[in-house]
């Protein structure tokens, strides 16, 4: 006697397509647009999504969680400071402390849980795909993006011929990381000037990371290492307790301006 | 007022201005050093210099701040907008100046000419000496490489003196940098905690017990370019060296007691001291 039912490769195929296209034209508009589902970006996409907010997060890879799966030297131990503990105690993240004020948790366990919270919390996830633009609206607010499928980039323009299509959404979360990505298509428009890499520094300077998260342009708040591009932060130091704040504060700041919108 | 008396003729009236977020600068400790070298100054303590205060616009005051920050060391100061969360920054660095933020740049040129709009104007005159500590770092452009470089101190009217460029404008020992450079390159977590303690004693660090006692020497710069337009001395082991190094500045401010200035120096202050009416 089969185990399974007998569902057929048809059968498998429009499930997959009607789950997706459900999805996707749902997801079409939303409230939160956030491109990029590394630490920070997952961060915000869960405080948002638990607050009832429609929270789309965009990501390139086939696999969320970005560099939040390993530490250094690719051993999979990431560490916070404080605060940054606080909010693997919410995740149900077993951490211990390694020195006054410095944590260390399992990298695979930590990634795990902020996925599911996210996840769990409602945000929908769009892997594999890449922003080509960005959407502007009235008054040349930030209204959306423009997106492809990941592997339509690594064609040659010349033969690929595959048309991008756009999300829109109220605001956009650029936590792409050091790319900058959306904050760099502003660029390219001259609509914004990044400063490039900022200065060395020895200390680490989380603070600045978390300090520093919010609207950078109308309708685009930056999170996570895109803040020190966008501001021309210290590149090093950071470490993902400031991942985690910032993709907080970030998802506050949204909540705060969707409630201005609306 | 700390003071055994009205300043001198010579003397101008000396204002320290502190720096909230540091937990080891005492500026008692510092005007009680001052009038022991000349015991005709007068010093008084006052608040900090980089704060709310009536009759300047905090807002604006933030606006030009997020303006003098560098954001690449390696580009001369464009007079660009600030972003909002800059201005933002700035502002509650004002509000709160016990805060410190590491990481932040400022062009030290653009943060003086604010400084000279602080003080008041009717003591923007040469009897008045304004030293004004400050945990913001900054630094000038040097045409001969086109980059800036951190100082710790910068004289003129009036004179600045960073308590984060004490600790990040002197080069640290050549194997920090190179042990630096290997953590980063492995991604070893924790490596600035374990370098620093590797290097304890070899550099002033944040909140050094020692930041009082090396910040006299600063002070003492400060008087001396406000005297003989001459703050600095090549004599490595005189509280008027220039130091590069952090084994310098321990060296010219952390030497034996009794001979914190070379004999040249020492001369001047005892001339000063004594032709003082």
């Amino acid at each position: 006697m089969p185990t399974f039912e007998p569902s057929g490769e048809k059968e498998v195929t429009r499930a997959i397509v009607e789950g997706f296209m459900k999805d996707f034209h749902r997801y079409a508009e939303s409230d939160v647009i956030i491109v990029g589902g590394g630490p920070s970006g997952l961060m915000a996409a869960r405080e948002l999504a638990r607050r009832g907010v429609a929270t789309l997060v965009i990501e390139r890879n086939n696999y969320l969680g970005g560099g939040f799966w390993i530490g250094g030297y690719l051993m999979n131990k990431i560490t916070v400071r404080a605060p940054g503990h606080k909010i693997l105690e919410e995740l149900g993240v077993p951490y211990s402390e390694s020195s006054k004020g410095l944590y260390v948790a399992d990298g695979p366990h930590a990634c795990s849980k902020l996925i599911a919270a996210a996840c769990d919390a409602g945000a929908k996830i769009l892997n594999m795909t890449l922003i080509d633009d960005v959407i502007l609206k009235e008054k040349g607010r930030v209204g959306g993006v423009v997106v492809n499928w990941t592997p339509v980039s690594a064609l040659p323009r010349e033969i690929t011929c595959v048309d991008p299509v756009g999300l829109e959404s109220k605001l956009v979360i650029d936590a792409t990381g050091h790319d900058a990505a959306v904050v760099r298509m502003l660029e390219k428009r001259g609509l914004i000037k990044v400063p490039g890499y900022g200065a060395m520094w020895v200390e680490r300077s989380e603070d600045l990371v978390v300090e520093h998260t919010g609207e950078v342009y109308p309708g685009l708040i930056v999170t996570g290492m895109s803040v020190t591009t966008a501001y021309g932060l210290p590149r090093m130091g950071p470490t993902f307790g400031a991942m985690l704040l910032s993709g907080k504060r970030a998802a506050e700041i949204a909540y705060e301006k969707l409630r201005e919108i609306r | 007022m700390r003071s055994s008396g009205k300043s001198g003729k010579l003397l101008p009236q000396v204002h320290l201005y502190p720096d909230r977020s540091s937990r080891t600068l005492d500026l008692e400790e510092i005007a009680s050093y001052l009038i022991e070298k000349l015991n005709r100054l007068s010093v008084d303590i006052r608040g900090p210099l980089f704060t709310e205060r009536a009759g300047v616009n905090t807002r604006e005051l933030a606006r030009e701040l997020a303006r003098a920050r560098i954001r690449d060391p390696m580009r001369k100061n464009s007079d660009s907008e600030p972003l909002p969360a800059e201005i933002n920054l700035e502002q509650k660095l004002l509000q709160n100046p016990e805060l410190r933020i590491l990481g932040l740049f400022y062009d030290g040129v653009s943060l003086w000419r604010l400084a000279l709009k602080l003080i008041p104007e009717e003591e923007r005159n040469h009897g008045h000496l304004h030293i004004a500590f400050t945990n913001r770092l900054f630094g000038t452009w040097d045409e001969a490489d086109a980059r800036y470089h951190a100082r710790v101190s910068l004289y003129g009217f009036p004179c600045l003196i960073s308590t984060t460029g004490i600790v990040e404008a002197p080069a640290k020992p050549k194997e920090f940098y190179a042990l630096r450079q290997h953590y980063l390159a492995l991604g070893v977590p924790g490596a600035y905690e374990e370098l620093k303690e590797r290097f304890r004693g070899r550099f002033i660090d944040y909140d050094d017990e020692r930041l009082t006692e090396v910040m006299k020497g600063y002070v003492m710069q400060a008087l001396f370019y406000h005297l003989t337009g001459h703050p600095f001395c090549e004599n490595r082991n005189c509280r008027l060296y220039n130091a590069h190094w952090q084994e310098e500045v321990i060296a010219a401010q952390l030497g034996p007691k009794g001979s914190e200035f070379c004999e040249a120096h020492a001369r001047i202050l005892q001339e000063l001291q004594s032709s003082i009416t």
